[in-house]
């Protein structure tokens, strides 16, 4: 079912999508701050209806293949005195979103953290800041990047891929990120830019930032005709948009190269499909995206050298298998065989065989095989 | 206590050092305290007993104030009671021993001793006479000076002088060895705990170092004076038992001129002579309105054929029931006779009974509390006593046997409390309200109950917040108006507080201003020691408490919860203040409206109804 993209594509996305869309955002804001000025003027106290996200208002959508939120809804009410602070705290992010959607200003979230304070919005700590970000996230059904507040953490990108800017000052430039060998952070202004060209056929997302700077030495790019993507560790949300805009907005697969343990298991299943914790959001997930190693049973087919599982790896291996995303294929079999030898290999095992090795003999190889699952 | 034989063979000085730790007086420092209380205690409890609002004025000052601790002190007590006439005065402060307090009424002093003891104790110490003004009548005043001779148990009066006055009332002042310096601060809180518990009180203190420390009463209205009642059986040892069968044996009566005048009196018979027949027939049909005395003079005149004129030339000496003799001493012939008495008369079991004493029953109807006729009968069948014994036959056994019995019997019901004085709950919440000025008060005052034939009343009060300074439980103890200061560590009032679980009643223990009174009354508070000063734990006295305190406590949780409400509202109206005015501030920016919506009303009636539920409480037992 692979998409082959043999030519070249260039695609112009259209400007007035990416304009629709922060207006929309603005406009649902607004309708927000209108009930509460409408509540006030009534002599109401006004709420917001907030999806629940407890555990237990979290389910998987086999249809959607990622974890969606159920329809349970928490009232947030301003009459209430223990919800009145963090109701506050709500309506003052949904005003600061605004603004900074108006004036296209980007902001992290310290950031937010710390503005708050010019507005004797007390936040106890970053966390409870964060929290509010969430909420609105979910009052919303809209990722915090839509309303320009970015996380801290950088991922890299590097290959043949042209964008062009779209934040205030660099409008209109354009970039191809196959420039600078250390790649580019994946920050907002790379999230909000448009795709504009690639020559590229297909996206390797990488755990690790040293296996990312061997592949551009190697010049795995060229080779393979890919664009390169370190997630460094557990893709950050603004990497896992770029990697399904990469995929959907200009039709390339996307592969997952990981560490041969549990959890690089679980950075490609939460590229794919997406984490409990942002199961109020949608457009995080690139369904399609394969997880092409390192997988347990290449462990014994490529002799590497092993490392043995500690508790908690063996301990999280049987948390997943109770997911309902590893009930099945590759993900269920792998998962049971790292249960079985006990044992892990990280991308670096390969440089027993040669510092080449893994991007001459393993990536050719499994790339091959990628296309028939 | 020892007999008086025993005082006349020590010195003043040994017997004062032999009791001087059970009175209080150990040292200096100490003494100065218990003299204080004696004297101050004493003038309390005569008013009390006279219905005068107590006006009293004590004074400490050091003889030579240059001096260090422990010196020489003078310590005045002036009060407005009712005195004591002026030939009465050696005796109460001169003698070990003289009370007007051995009734079974509840009282301050107790034995007869304390005023005494301090005096003797200054005496001791600084061989300076004891100085009493007192004013019984409010026309004179009596002024003595006086030092006690312990061996002949006497006052020796070194002054006395007369002046007329108005002012009726008693001052005492002493001058002992004491240590201001150690013993102030708890002198200090006695004065204001008396204060405390006797609300109708005025107490002024000047202290040594020149402080004056005035209480003004609260109420102008005294709680009712305690009466004297028989004591119960429960309360009752054989000694007691044996002093009250002697006053309540008839005597033979002396027939002496007086006595045949009353005989004569009641029969009617006064002016003439009259002969021995005319005499028995009035006495046939008078018999029934005789009293008892001329009743058994008449019994005797018919043994002895007797007229008025014999009966005054005899003396009688011995009735002989056994022997069925009656011997009488004859002074015209100067000579023992005996006559017989006839069994079968009907005056012989006049004269029977009197010598016989009257029955068992009958004894302990009249002379105890809670024991009617039913119940005397009852008793007798449990004890195993013969209903018409006559307590002038019985043996030594016997009335121990009859003690042990009183004690046992379960049938007898719990004694009369009317000889205890609480102070009653107004006056009890007016002196804590005064006092403290609390945010939340109540008081309770339970039923009269017993321990060993002692009647006791438990009241108590608690009082939370407002002006109250300390922080934690504090609790002021206090036994028949007396507040209790030393030996706190064992006492039952102190258990029993902390024994209590306060997170049960929503009351943070150690940080809450809370304030427990406790008052003990009872006709003997059973002290651990005889210094006054801590409660034993009795277990009748200590589910009292209980009962009072659990009581209290779920009066404050009411209180607690309610307040939990109010302040609730408050922080809730204090959020709203705070928050809404951003919240209208974001929405206005938000909708791009150019006017704030008009929220403040709804501010206002939060707070409006945060007001309503604040007002202060007082609570009080229906
Ligand atoms: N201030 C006083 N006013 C009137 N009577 C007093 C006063 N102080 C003492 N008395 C009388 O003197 C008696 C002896 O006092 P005290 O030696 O203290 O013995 P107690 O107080 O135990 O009876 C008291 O019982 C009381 O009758
Ligand atoms: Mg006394």
């Amino acid at each position: 079912m692979a998409k082959k993209v043999t030519k070249k594509v260039t695609k112009k996305v259209d400007k007035k999508e990416k304009i629709d869309k922060s207006k929309k955002l603005i406009n649902l804001l607004k309708n927000h701050g209108a009930q509460v000025y409408e509540d006030l003027e009534n002599g109401e106290f006004p709420k917001f209806s907030i999806p629940n996200r407890s555990i237990s208002n979290i389910i998987y959508d086999k249809k959607l293949r990622q974890y969606i939120l159920g329809t349970n809804t928490s009232l947030r009410s301003a009459r209430n005195s223990s919800q009145l602070r963090s109701f506050t705290q709500l309506l003052w992010l949904a005003f600061f979103a605004n603004k900074l959607t108006h004036e296209k200003k980007s902001s992290t979230l310290r950031d937010v953290y710390y503005s708050s304070q010019a507005f004797a919005i007390d936040f106890e700590d970053q966390q409870e800041s964060d929290n509010i970000i969430v909420d609105l996230e979910a009052v919303l059904s809209q990722p915090r990047e839509d309303f320009y507040v970015f996380p801290e953490e950088r991922s890299s990108i590097f290959g043949d891929l042209t964008i062009e800017y779209t934040i205030p000052g660099y409008e209109g430039k354009t970039q191809n990120l196959s420039s600078h060998p250390d790649g580019y952070a994946i920050g907002p202004s790379m999230t909000s830019a448009q795709l504009a060209d690639t020559s590229a056929e297909l996206v390797i997302a990488i755990e690790k930032g040293g296996l990312f700077t061997r592949f551009v030495e190697e010049q795995v790019d060229k080779k393979f005709k890919s664009i390169i993507i370190n997630t460094g560790g557990q893709a950050p949300r603004s990497t896992r948009t770029l990697l399904k805009r990469l995929h959907d907005e200009m039709g390339l697969p996307v592969v997952i190269l990981t560490d041969g343990d549990v959890y690089g298991e679980h950075i490609a299943m939460v590229i794919k499909s997406g984490s409990a914790n942002a199961a109020h959001l949608k457009g995080l997930t690139v369904p399609d995206a394969k997880w092409m190693g390192v997988w347990a049973t290449d462990i014994d087919k490529f002799k590497l050298p092993t490392i043995p599982m500690t508790e908690s790896d063996i301990k999280r291996c049987y948390d997943l298998l109770k997911d309902p995303r590893y009930q099945e294929g590759l993900w269920k079999r792998e998962l049971e065989v790292f249960i079985k030898i006990k044992r892990k290999a990280e991308l670096e095992a390969f440089s027993k065989y040669g510092l080449t090795n893994i991007t001459e003999k393993y990536l050719p190889k499994k790339l091959e095989e990628s296309k028939s699952y | 206590m020892s007999s008086k034989e025993t005082f006349n063979q020590i010195s003043p000085s040994e017997f004062f050092y032999r009791n001087r730790d059970l009175a209080g007086f150990s040292n200096p420092t100490r003494s100065l305290y218990t003299a204080v209380r004696e004297f101050v205690e004493n003038s309390l409890d005569a008013c009390d007993h006279s219905g005068i609002l107590p006006n009293i004025h004590m004074t400490i000052k050091a003889v030579d104030p240059e001096k260090p601790d422990p010196k020489q002190y003078i310590l005045t007590v002036k009060d407005n009671g009712p005195g004591i006439p002026s030939k009465h005065v050696p005796l109460a402060f001169g003698t070990v021993l003289y009370g007007s307090k051995f009734g079974l009424k509840q009282a301050r002093g107790m034995f007869g001793l304390g005023a005494t003891m301090a005096i003797l104790y200054g005496q001791i110490t600084t061989n300076k006479p004891v100085k009493v003004k007192s004013n019984a009548d409010g026309k004179t005043r009596f002024d003595f000076e006086m030092k006690l001779d312990i061996q002949k148990n006497k006052p020796v009066i070194m002054k006395k002088q007369e002046t007329p006055s108005t002012e009726q009332g008693l001052s005492v002042s002493i001058v002992l060895d004491g240590d201001y310096a150690k013993a102030g601060t708890k002198i200090r809180d006695y004065v204001y705990q008396t204060s405390l518990i006797t609300p109708y009180a005025t107490i002024t203190f000047d202290d040594p170092k020149g402080e004056k420390f005035h209480h003004k009463a609260i109420i102008r209205s005294m709680p009712p004076a305690p009466t004297v009642i028989a004591p119960h059986p429960y309360g009752i040892d054989v000694e007691t038992i044996r002093r009250m069968l002697v006053d309540t044996h008839y005597q033979i009566p002396n027939v002496d001129d007086k006595m045949i005048e009353k005989v004569r009196k009641e029969l009617g018979m006064s002016k003439k002579k009259f002969t021995y027949d005319e005499i028995m027939k009035k006495t046939e049909k008078k018999w029934k309105s005789l009293t008892r005395p001329v009743r058994v003079v008449i019994s005797l005149m018919s043994f002895l054929e007797a007229d008025f004129e014999k009966l005054q030339r005899i003396r009688i000496e011995d009735v002989d029931l056994r022997n069925n003799k009656l011997t009488y001493w004859d002074y015209s012939t100067s000579q023992t006779l005996v006559a017989d008495m006839d069994v079968e008369s009907p005056y012989y079991k006049q004269l029977a009974n009197t010598v016989q004493g009257e029955s068992l029953t009958h004894f302990l109807n009249k002379r105890f509390q809670r024991v009617g006729p039913t119940a005397a009968l009852e008793f007798c069948k449990f004890a195993k006593f013969k209903p018409e014994t006559r307590i002038g036959n019985m043996t030594d056994q016997e009335l121990v046997k009859l003690s042990d019995a009183l004690q046992t019997y379960e049938g007898f019901r719990s004694p009369d409390p009317t000889c205890l004085a609480p102070l009653g709950d107004g006056p009890l919440e007016k002196g804590i309200e005064r006092r403290f000025e609390p945010d939340f008060m109540a008081v309770v005052q339970r039923t009269a109950s017993a321990y060993s034939g002692f009647p006791f009343v438990i009241e108590m009060g608690i009082a939370y917040g407002g002006k109250i300074e300390t922080r934690g439980t504090t609790v002021y103890r206090f036994a028949n108006r007396i507040p209790l200061l030393y030996d706190e560590g064992s006492d039952v009032v102190l258990k029993v507080v902390k024994d209590t679980d306060w997170n049960r009643y929503k009351v943070k223990n150690d940080s809450a201003p809370l304030i427990i009174v406790s008052h003990i009354c009872s006709t003997r508070v059973p002290y651990k020691t005889v210094g006054k000063e801590n409660v034993a734990d009795r277990p009748e006295i200590e589910k009292e408490l209980r009962l009072a305190l659990q009581f209290l406590s779920r009066k404050l949780s009411g209180y607690m919860s309610k307040k939990g409400q109010a302040e609730m509202a408050k922080k809730r109206a204090n959020l709203y203040s705070k928050y809404l005015p951003l919240v209208a501030q974001f929405c206005t920016e938000l909708s791009g409206n150019k006017k704030e919506p008009n929220y403040k009303q709804m501010i206002k009636e939060e707070i409006a109804i945060n007001n309503a539920g604040e007002n202060k409480e007082v609570e009080k037992n229906g």
